[in-house]
C-alpha cells in the first residue's frame, strides 16, 4: 500500500486531537455515511499476532476471559463471545512423529491461522430476529447492538449462523463487533484492521474490497497457492441461502469446516413463513374436524 | 461444493495436529441417505451457538399452545351450538386464561434484562417471529381475558335478574372469541417458527413439519383437557367426542412425528436425540406417552361394550403430559445440537430446501 499524500501534512509525532478523516491515511478509504463498509481478513497474511483480539478489547473496553490455557494450539481466545469480538484461530498441520512435515510450501500450508469476526451479513439473520429493534443496520450497512434498547432476550444467538452473537451474562445484553461503529463516526478505521501489522486484516468499502479480494486469489494462485478462494463474497461459499454477501469475508486455503466456518450457511428467517403456514393450516385442519366432530344432536 | 483447486483439501497431517476426540454422531448408521458430517473440526468446538432458552420457554410454548387451542376448540363448540358442549366452551374459555396468565411472568423471567420487557412492544418485525409471537401473546391476551370475563358475567349473574346483561354478554363473548381463536392458532404455531428460524441444527431441519407438530400437539393437549373436564363433571357424551378429537390430533402429531424424524436422521441433526435423556423425554415422553399411548388408550375404550373412564383419564393425561414433553425435549435437545459441530456442519454442507 502506498502513503497517502495527505500523510505529509502530519510530520509530527504527536497529536492534539485526531486527524479528520484519518482513515483515508490508514486504510486508504474515506469513511462517509450511505456506503457500504467492512474487512477483508486475508488468513495468508496472518502471522497469529492476535494484536486484533488486543486492540478491539482496549478500544471496545472489554473484559478479558478464559484466563487459562486451552490445548488447542496457540489459542487460548476459543471462541467469539460476548467480550472477544475478534478471535484469532489457529490450525496447525505439521503433523507428528514420522507424518511431520519437512518441506514448507509457500504462504500458510503448514499453520493456518485466521482471524475471525462478526460477518456483517447483507441480510443478517441476528437482525432480522431481533423483536426489539435493539440490532440495527448502520448508515455504514454495518450491524449493531444498540445497548440501551436490548433486554437480553437472546434470540439473535441461535438465530447467528455463524455463532458470533452471544449474551453477557455480566449485563444480560447480546454483544457483538460493532465494526467500531463510533470510529466510524469519527473518521477513524476499525480498531482490529488499524492495528494488524500485516494487512491481513484490511477495512475499507466492500465493493473495493472484494476487487481487491479477487487480484489476490488470481495473485495467490500464479504464486503457487491454488487452493487459495474467498469465502463471503457474491456466488461463494459462506455467501448462500440467501444471507447475500459478508460486509466481512475471508481469503481461505482449506475448506470453510477447518476454521469452524459453515460450507453454506442459510438465513433463518426464511424459515418463518413456510413454518407458519404450515401449522395455521394443520390447526385449521384440526378445527374443521372439530367442527364435524362436536356439532349436531347431543350423544352418539 | 468444490473449493478452486483442491476438493478434498484437509490432507493427513491436520487430524494428527487436532487433539483426538471421538466425533460426536450416531456410529453405525451409515444408510445412503444419510448426511453425516466426519470431516474435520475445529478442536470440536461448536460453529453456531446454543440458544439462551430454557424451561421457562418450553414450559410457556406448551402453555401458550394449550390455551391457544382450547380457546379454537370453545369457538366451535360454540358455533356448533350442542348443548351438550355447553360446559366445554365454558372450560374453553376459562382455560385459555392459564397461557394469557402465565405466558408473560414466564417470558419476561427468561430475558437476562427482565425490566425491559416493553421492548417487545417498541417494533413489529415481520421477518422475527418472536416479534410476531409477541404480539400474538398480546392480542391473544386481550380477547381471551375478555371472552373469559363475559364468560364469567355469565356464570355469576342471576338468570332472572339480569336477563338483558345476560344477553349483551352472550353475544360479546360470541364475538369476542373469534379474534380469540384467531390469535388462538398463532398461539399454538408461533413457537414452532421461532424454533425453525434459527440456526440451531435440530430446529431448522424440518420447519414446516416442526409447526405442524406443535399444532397438533396443541391441539391434542386442550381436547385432552377439555374432555377431563367434561369427565370430572360426568358429561360422558361431550368428553367422548372430545376424546375423538384428541386422538385424531394426537394420531396427526405421530404422523407428524415419524416424518420429522426421518428428515433428523438423514439430515444428520438427530443426533442429540439419541442421548439418554432424551431417549426419555422426546421418544418415551412425546412419541410414546404423548401419542401412541393415549391412541392405543382411545382405541380400545372406543371399540369395548364398557368404556372405562380410568383409561380416558389416563389416555387424557398422556396426551397432556406428552405434549408438555416434546416441547421441553425439543427446546433441551435443539440446544444440545448446537453444542456440537458436527450436526451444524451436516446440515450445512450445501444448499437444500428443508420440509
Amino acid at each position: 500500500m502506498t502513503v497517502h499524500a495527505r500523510a505529509r501534512d502530519y510530520p509530527q509525532s504527536e497529536f492534539e486531537g485526531p486527524i479528520p478523516n484519518e482513515s483515508e491515511l490508514t486504510a486508504g478509504s474515506r469513511i462517509v455515511p450511505g456506503r457500504s463498509y467492512g474487512f477483508f481478513t486475508d488468513t495468508t497474511r496472518c502471522i497469529g499476532c492476535k494484536a486484533c483480539e488486543t486492540a478491539c478489547k482496549q478500544w471496545n473496553a472489554l473484559p478479558a476471559d478464559n484466563m487459562a490455557l486451552t490445548g488447542d494450539s496457540y489459542d487460548n481466545t476459543g471462541a467469539l463471545s460476548a467480550s472477544t469480538w475478534r478471535h484469532v484461530a489457529f490450525i496447525e498441520k505439521i503433523g507428528t512423529g514420522a507424518d511431520r512435515a519437512t518441506e514448507m510450501p509457500p504462504y500458510q500450508s503448514n499453520w493456518l491461522m485466521m482471524s475471525d469476526v462478526c460477518k456483517h451479513c447483507h441480510n443478517a439473520p441476528c437482525l432480522e430476529a431481533c423483536p426489539t429493534g435493539a440490532l440495527f443496520r448502520t448508515e455504514f450497512d454495518t450491524v449493531v447492538v444498540q445497548q440501551d434498547i436490548c433486554n437480553g432476550c437472546g434470540y439473535c444467538v441461535p438465530a447467528c449462523p455463524f455463532g458470533v452473537v452471544d449474551l453477557s451474562e455480566v449485563d444480560g445484553k447480546a454483544h457483538k463487533c460493532t465494526l467500531c461503529y463510533d470510529r466510524l463516526k469519527g473518521g477513524l478505521e476499525p480498531a482490529c484492521a488499524k492495528a494488524c501489522p500485516t494487512d491481513s486484516i484490511q477495512f475499507g468499502e466492500v465493493e473495493h474490497l472484494q476487487r481487491a479480494a479477487e487480484q489476490r486469489v488470481a495473485d495467490l494462485h500464479q504464486r503457487g497457492v491454488p487452493n487459495a478462494y474467498l469465502y463471503g463474497t457474491p456466488g461463494a461459499p459462506g455467501a448462500t441461502g440467501d444471507l447475500g454477501h459478508l460486509n466481512a469475508f475471508f481469503l481461505l486455503t482449506e475448506r470453510p469446516e477447518v476454521y469452524n466456518l459453515p460450507p453454506a450457511p442459510t438465513r433463518a428467517s426464511n424459515r418463518t413463513l413456510p413454518s407458519l403456514i404450515s401449522g395455521l393450516a394443520t390447526v385449521a385442519s384440526l378445527a374443521a374436524a372439530a367442527a364435524l366432530l362436536l356439532g349436531g344432536r347431543p350423544g352418539r | 461444493m468444490s473449493y478452486p483447486g483442491k476438493v478434498e483439501a484437509v490432507s493427513g497431517p491436520l487430524e494428527h495436529s487436532t487433539r483426538q476426540r471421538a466425533p460426536y454422531g450416531r456410529t453405525g448408521d451409515r444408510s445412503p441417505f444419510r448426511q453425516v458430517y466426519d470431516g474435520p473440526t475445529y478442536y470440536g468446538r461448536n460453529t453456531v451457538k446454543p440458544s439462551p432458552f430454557d424451561w421457562k420457554i418450553a414450559l410457556y410454548i406448551f402453555l401458550g399452545g394449550l390455551s391457544g387451542a382450547a380457546e379454537i376448540i370453545a369457538t366451535v363448540a360454540d358455533f356448533d351450538g350442542n348443548p351438550a358442549l355447553e360446559d366445554t366452551v365454558r372450560q374453553g374459555r376459562y382455560l385459555a386464561l392459564v397461557g394469557t396468565l402465565a405466558g408473560p411472568p414466564l417470558l419476561i423471567a427468561g430475558l437476562h434484562t427482565p425490566s425491559r420487557w416493553y421492548n417487545m412492544l417498541r417494533i413489529f418485525r415481520g421477518t422475527s417471529p418472536m416479534s410476531i409471537g409477541s404480539w400474538i401473546l398480546t392480542a391473544f391476551g386481550g380477547f381471551a381475558v375478555a371472552t373469559a370475563a363475559a364468560q364469567g358475567g355469565l356464570d355469576t349473574t342471576n338468570p332472572v335478574r339480569w336477563p338483558r346483561l345476560r344477553r349483551i354478554l352472550r353475544g360479546s363473548a360470541r364475538v369476542l372469541q373469534v379474534p380469540a381463536a384467531l390469535a388462538g392458532a398463532g398461539m399454538s404455531v408461533y413457537t414452532a417458527g421461532l424454533m425453525a428460524a434459527t440456526s440451531t441444527p435440530l430446529w431448522a431441519a424440518a420447519p414446516r413439519l416442526l409447526a405442524a407438530r406443535f399444532a397438533a400437539a396443541a391441539m391434542a393437549a386442550a381436547s385432552a383437557a377439555l374432555s377431563l373436564g367434561a369427565r370430572r363433571h360426568h358429561r360422558i357424551a361431550a368428553a367422548e367426542r372430545l376424546e375423538d378429537l384428541t386422538a385424531l390430533a394426537a394420531a396427526t402429531e405421530l404422523v407428524m412425528a415419524r416424518a420429522s424424524n426421518e428428515v433428523y436422521r438423514q439430515r444428520g441433526v438427530d443426533t442429540a436425540l439419541h442421548e439418554p435423556q432424551f431417549r426419555l423425554f422426546y421418544s418415551g415422553g412425546a412419541e410414546l406417552i404423548g401419542t401412541a399411548v393415549p391412541l392405543a388408550l382411545y382405541v380400545a375404550n372406543r371399540v369395548t361394550r364398557h368404556p372405562s373412564n380410568r383409561l380416558a383419564w389416563a389416555g387424557g393425561l398422556a396426551v397432556m403430559a406428552g405434549s408438555a414433553a416434546l416441547r421441553l425435549s425439543m427446546m433441551y435437545a435443539g440446544n444440545e445440537s448446537a453444542r456440537h459441530p458436527e450436526p451444524y456442519l451436516a446440515a450445512t454442507q450445501s444448499e437444500r430446501t428443508s420440509p
